[in-house]
């Protein structure tokens, strides 16, 4: 997919990386060119310097063929321009970071998609159909830790098995398990682990891979 | 300062560049060296950056072939590649990075704004982010900046 | 006509005054209070200090009462997004909105709302007072 991100904060700059990881093409537009410099160092050649709430800059970016726009600036009436110029452009898909969330209402008015500012649920929102994104780091923690949610699909190795039986990588604990219907648990050993769960599961940084294989078998789609 | 023995050399359409190719043949020769030249075909961002470029490809083979005579001309051999980008800059520091070349020297054009000497966009961002040498061949003042109809 | 303007700068206020005069009930609306000393002392209408992006603060102007919204602000896509709080959450009948840039004019006139541009306008006034009405029209 072809993804702009308008706006180049925190937000949009871990949205660009991440989407940047899963391979899709990303530009993140970022108005202040201070930032917009700085934010090259790590991006390179996925960010554009100019405003995006302007149509020629979005037509600059190639708005035309972008599959989805992700305004994501700390200003929800920038993100309502941005998008509302994505869509007159034909872009199929616009989400909104909204700032108030009392802005949520006219954002649906507008059949414009919103989430509330965290970067994990945008990129939750947009890597929903694919099937290499179950695995959504959620914070690193000093000693090399990771905390990340797992996602189990149907085709899990580990659906049906319960916690004992799963052989995680050394220093991998499964935290907490949120069921399909948003009902935390804290896991024993047995506990049943099911398609639809949403684990959060300690690991180290280099035991990701090893980690996925686990809990969610061999990779399919964009690395194969 | 060693005398760079691996050269990037990025051309244009311009007499700066292809003198730069002379330059990094001449200095690399001595060191039995190897000289890289490199043509970027910056892609707007309305294609997708694997887009297929014809004329702007037709025309990058066209510099790499003069470039390559130019070698020739001076008992040398380059060898080459056109590079699709959305910064002409970025590309260059970055195929100098792959490459790991002692050097990118770069021709730059003789041009006044508003009075004073201005480098240019591409030669600006290698000039500060290339991780080697940089060597600037800078056309002398007069000359007529699109050069090499020739050949 | 119940009218509630967002925006007492030059124009909102001098927008407010013509309307008050003619005997209309009007309520401007700005963020700063400092702005209502562009109203003259003759003012009858209410002033509102608020943000007119702001649901809560349009309701305690009025908004639910209001026949018209006009969106008067510097910024373009603060008057967009106020005028389509009025218009989608609101239902006010007469949305209007200034948007300095005509691109941007262009794509939200169609989306439900009376866009125009000072700037459109304004060139196209200068235009036919150099060249005459002819001109302008051709």
């Amino acid at each position: 997919m072809y993804i702009i991100v308008a706006g180049g904060g925190k937000v949009g700059f871990y949205l660009a990386e991440e989407l940047l990881n899963s391979n899709h093409e990303v530009l993140v537009i970022e108005r202040d060119p201070a930032r917009a410099r700085a934010i090259t160092e790590e991006l390179t050649d996925a960010v554009m310097s100019g405003d995006s709430c302007e149509a020629t800059t979005l037509d600059l970016a190639g708005v035309a063929r972008a599959d989805l726009v992700a305004a994501v600036t700390g200003d929800d009436e920038d993100n309502l321009v941005i998008c509302e110029i994505a869509r007159n452009r034909g872009v199929p898909r616009t989400i909104a970071r909204i700032n108030n969330p009392k802005n949520e209402l006219l954002f649906k008015k507008r059949g414009i998609e919103t989430t509330i500012s965290a970067t994990q649920a945008i990129l939750g929102q947009i890597e929903q159909e694919l099937p290499t994104h179950e695995m959504i780091p959620l914070l690193q923690l000093h000693s090399g830790l990771e905390l990340v949610e797992v996602r189990l699909p149907e085709t899990a190795p580990v659906a049906g098995r319960s916690v004992r039986d799963v052989l995680l990588p050394p220093e991998s604990l499964v935290a907490l398990i949120v069921d399909p219907g948003g009902v935390p648990r804290i896991p024993s050993g047995e506990t049943r682990l099911n398609a639809g769960d949403a684990l959060v599961v300690v690991t180290r940084r280099e035991s990701m891979d090893k980690l996925r294989e686990a809990l969610i078998g061999a990779i399919h789609g964009l690395d194969t | 300062m060693p005398a760079p023995s691996t050269i990037l050399v990025p051309v244009i359409n311009t007499s700066a560049s292809l003198d730069a190719v002379t330059a990094a043949c001449a200095i690399a020769r001595q060191r039995k060296g190897r000289v890289y030249v490199v043509h970027v075909i910056e892609v707007n961002r309305s294609l997708p950056l694997n887009a297929e470029m014809d004329a702007e490809a037709r025309r990058g083979e066209a510099l790499l072939r003069r470039a390559e005579e130019i070698a020739s001309a001076a008992e040398f051999h380059v060898s080459g590649g056109l590079l699709q980008a959305r910064d002409a800059g970025q590309a260059i520091v970055e195929d100098a990075r792959d490459r790991a070349v002692d050097a990118i020297i770069i021709g730059v054009g003789y041009k006044r704004v508003l009075g004073s000497f201005e480098i240019g966009r591409t030669a600006d961002y290698v000039l500060k982010n290339a991780p080697c040498q940089v060597w600037v061949v800078r056309q002398a003042v007069g000359q007529p900046a699109p050069a090499a109809h020739h050949g | 006509m119940n009218v509630l303007i967002m925006g007492c700068g030059r124009v909102g206020a001098r927008v407010a005054t013509t309307l008050d005069e003619a005997g209309h009930t009007v309520t401007v609306m700005d963020l700063n209070p400092s702005s209502f000393r562009r109203l003259p002392a003759s003012f009858k209408g209410t002033q509102a200090v608020g943000n007119g992006m702001d649901g809560p603060a349009l309701e305690r102007a009025g908004i639910k009462e209001a026949h018209a919204f006009m969106a008067l602000t510097q910024g373009d896509n603060r008057n967009y997004f106020a005028s389509q709080v009025a218009h989608e959450i609101y239902g006010v009948e007469r949305v209007l909105c200034r948007i300095y840039d005509p691109v941007r004019a262009d794509i939200f006139s169609s989306l439900g709302l009376e866009i125009f541009s000072p700037t459109a306008l304004g060139a196209s006034v200068i235009v036919s007072m150099l060249l005459g009405d002819q001109a302008a029209k051709g």
